[in-house]
């Protein structure tokens, strides 16, 4: 028996040091990647970007439920967009709160008496306005479809542009974002997506809808989102990205082309992790048919977004997150190790299942064997005690590596206190915070073997201004 | 097992150091990496605050100013030299292109810039190449033709975008041919073709006699330089076998514009019974009020296919009078041609 604790104690060590030194050894892709991005990404090519002659080029599909309190902001946001062919298509999502009425105030909407096809299926349409002061701002009144997916499918059925960003109504783009994220468009015409890094907004100064200064918030708990955001983004991301891999577009940020969602029957309305499986579905739609694909991702912040502050909208996320992504793995099964769908196949998926599939119920799992073997025991504290240092410091090595190709990227965190703040959130991130997110993810997936389904809620804060 | 638990013994302490002296590297390259850029900053500001009033200086001629920016020392030159030219992307004004190009001259940059391209590093000869096409350093075309050959994709498009600011017309040729070179960016393609605009015409409709395999990319081009000169190849291109074609010429003739002829033609394609180029014929009359009676003769096609039906709806609505009374003739019915009717004439009102 003891043995048995020995080895499984042993076992799960491994799996950690490689987990994470394997993260190490996709820096210099990651490195690479950002290099290239960093000298290709000139003022003149976003100019190329900002010259297309199609006059709605990009339609923005923000789907909105229930955001009173902060879809003002956002829309002046995304009209102060520094890209003129685009339109802007909210989907009021059946919201039982004013999110329509705060729109139809402002912006002074009236109902449109318009037809447009709906190749792609959503719950029906209450209906259609446009704006009398905003003439690029098309607003779809619908029913609740019970999920973003839906209402995104709305919004893509509207949408006029060659291109389509879905975005969530409270994300905060950078002005520049659409210009950089529609080249790779016009690079490579097999390019069918783009997605980007996102920003945690929490702290930072609002005006006019743009982040005019960006600074770490008060709340632990969104610090150490940040620094969670910034190792998801800038490792593992940005090497499927070298690889022409990306099996994730983010949820707040995503360019599409919308052809290519229509082909694969847009979001599907049953997938709780709506971004993974649209992704994951491009990616085997494609590569399927032996059709060349590329989605592209932009290691640079293009937009910001808020996140939860209080245990119970968190968790409530993380639940969703887990039930997700677990379900698109199973969905995607026969994707996982099979060479048919080239690189996505062979890196990217097996490597999401054996860690971030397995990886909260290794680590709370091991965590619980190796100290009940200590406790029993069966096995020396001090060696106890060795082993999770092990995992966890390898883990903070990461969160810095991750924090450091943060700063070459974009150096949002301009002061040094904020930096030194930075550091601190990421050495500490892993003593605690990153286990409790392994707990969660261990709930998450009981409730997704359980056949749990729903969004949770999260409670929105006005933005800083 | 023991043995297995002495081996980590022995091996636990080596990985906590490492990993203890992995994450004390990484907070330190983070604290180094900002000093660095502190520093690099800082000697940037410094450089711009001494040079900054040279170059303006020396671009309003200012022999004195000229003089000190020649005598700079060899490892300030190239940020005097973005400096000099950067503003040139926003900025096009020949006679700031004239004189930013005498004083690169007289700096001796172009010894640099040759070497550059020659730079095993593709970063350098990119940028190189458009710095030449920058100040339309026209002798050195043949360098950016030949970069367009480059194998690294970054260096072709720098090439492009070179010759697209060169504006040097003994490299029209060169990129008309590269017109179906698809290892080129598509929209660069597209841009360095636009700055000859109708120059270049007469080559495309040349090259597009001899080459009708590639009809469809002569046509898209055509479609972005094309003037009345090239109406009779279009319409004679609508009645090509290729269903693609007979469509992209259509839409190519929305741009050039239509004459009597053409829009005849436009018009009998509306009856046509491929959806594209009933589509595409739609797309090419609007604005069109000559003779024709375009208008009814569009009304029709807004219970269409969905494609056909908005493009003809859209025409409708910029066809003036004639448009407007055939929109508010279907405008009560409840079909989806009566929607688009009152959409189209609702969206003036609304937004005027």
């Amino acid at each position: 028996m003891g043995n048995l604790f020995i080895a499984f104690s042993l076992l799960i060590t491994a799996y950690f040091v490689f987990w994470n030194v394997s993260q190490i050894a996709m820096s210099p892709l990651a490195i690479g990647t950002l290099w290239r991005h960093r000298l290709r990404n000139t003022r003149r090519a976003r100019g190329l970007a900002s010259g297309v002659a199609v006059p709605r080029f990009v339609s923005i599909v923000a789907p909105a439920y229930n955001e009173e309190l902060t879809i003002v902001e956002s829309l002046r946001a995304l009209l102060a967009v520094d890209y003129q062919p685009r339109e802007i298509v909210i989907v009021n999502d059946g919201s039982t709160d004013g999110t329509l009425a705060v729109m139809q105030k402002t912006f002074q909407l009236v109902p449109a008496p318009v037809a447009f096809d709906q190749p792609l299926h959503s719950a029906p349409v209450r209906g259609i306005y446009r704006s009398v002061s905003e003439p690029d701002l098309v607003v779809i009144d619908k029913h609740n479809g019970g999920s973003k997916a839906d209402a995104a499918n709305a919004g893509i059925n509207a949408a006029s542009g060659v291109l389509v960003l879905v975005i969530d109504a409270d994300t905060i783009l950078e002005a520049d974002a659409l210009g950089r994220a529609v080249l790779p468009f016009l690079e490579d015409p097999a390019t069918v997506a783009v997605g980007a890094n996102v920003g945690i907004a929490n702290g930072c100064r609002i005006e006019h809808g743009r982040v005019t200064e960006v600074a770490l918030p008060g709340s632990w708990l969104a610090r150490f989102q940040i620094v969670e955001y910034i190792r998801a983004f800038l490792l593992f991301r940005l090497a499927c990205a070298s690889q022409n891999a990306v099996v994730l577009i983010s949820g707040a940020f995503g360019l599409f082309r919308r052809d290519a969602v229509i082909a694969v029957g847009g979001y599907d309305r049953t997938a709780i992790g709506e971004d993974i499986d649209l992704t994951i579905r491009l990616q085997r739609h494609f590569r399927a048919r032996g059709e060349p694909i590329r989605i592209g991702f932009d290691p640079n912040p293009l937009c910001w977004t808020q996140a939860p502050e209080d245990w119970q909208s968190l968790r409530s996320q993380r639940y969703r997150w887990r039930r997700g992504l677990l379900q698109s793995l199973w969905r995607y099964r026969r994707m996982i190790g099979n060479p048919r769908f080239g690189k996505v196949g062979l890196f990217p998926l097996p490597y999401i299942a054996l860690f971030e599939g397995l990886g909260p119920l290794v680590e709370v799992g091991g965590l619980v064997v190796t100290i009940v073997a200590a406790s029993l025991g069966y096995l020396e504290w001090k060696y106890c005690g060795m082993m999770i240092a092990v995992s966890v410091l390898f883990g903070v090595a990461v969160t810095l590596l991750a924090v450091l190709l943060n700063d070459v990227t974009s150096r949002r965190y301009m002061r040094a206190g904020d930096l030194a703040l930075l550091l601190a959130v990421a050495s500490l991130e892993s003593f605690g915070y990153r286990q409790l997110n392994s707990l969660w993810g261990c709930v998450g997936t009981v409730q997704a073997l359980s056949g749990k389904r729903g969004w949770g809620s999260m409670k929105r804060k006005t933005f800083r201004t | 097992m023991t043995e297995l638990l002495a081996a980590f013994a022995r091996l636990a302490p080596v990985m906590v150091w490492a990993a203890i002296a992995t994450a004390l590297t990484m907070a330190g390259a983070v604290v180094l990496e900002r000093a660095e850029f502190g520093v690099h900053q800082a000697l940037d500001r410094s450089l711009q605050r001494r040079y900054r009033p040279l170059v303006h200086g020396a671009l309003e001629g200012d022999d004195t100013a000229r003089d000190e920016l020649r005598r700079a020392p060899a490892r300030h030159r190239i940020t005097i030299a973005w400096m000099l030219i950067e503003p040139l992307i926003a900025d096009r004004d020949p006679a700031r292109i004239v004189k930013t190009r005498e004083i690169v001259q007289a700096m001796s940059l172009f010894p640099t810039a040759d070497r550059y391209l020659r730079s095993r590093m593709w970063w350098r000869r990119a940028r190189s190449l458009r710095a030449l096409g920058l100040i339309q350093a026209t002798d050195h075309t043949p360098q950016l033709v030949a970069a367009l050959d480059d194998p690294h994709p970054d260096v072709r498009a720098a090439a492009l975008d070179g010759l697209t600011d060169m504006h040097d017309v003994t490299a029209l040729e060169a990129i008309v041919l590269r017109l179906h070179d698809t290892s080129l960016h598509r929209g660069r393609r597209g841009a360095a073709l636009k700055v000859f605009g109708s120059a270049c015409e007469p080559l495309l409709l040349e090259l597009s006699a001899r080459d009708p395999a590639n009809r469809l990319n002569y046509i898209h081009a055509l479609a972005i330089c094309g003037t009345a000169r090239s109406r009779r190849v279009l319409c004679d291109w609508t009645r090509d076998t290729r269903l693609e074609v007979r469509a992209t010429a259509f839409e190519a003739l929305a741009y050039v514009g239509l004459d009597d002829e053409s829009a005849r033609v436009a018009i009998e394609a509306l009856e046509s019974d491929d959806a594209p180029v009933r589509a595409m014929a739609a797309f090419a009359l609007r604005g069109w009020q000559g003779p024709g009676n375009a208008a009814a003769r569009l009304a029709p096609h807004l219970d269409d296919t969905w494609t056909v039906a908005v493009r003809a709806a859209r025409t409708l609505q910029s066809m003036g009078p004639a448009g407007s009374a055939e929109l508010q003739a279907r405008a009560s019915r409840p079909e989806i041609g009566g929607l688009l009717a009152r959409q189209m004439l609702w969206q003036p009102g609304a937004q005027s």
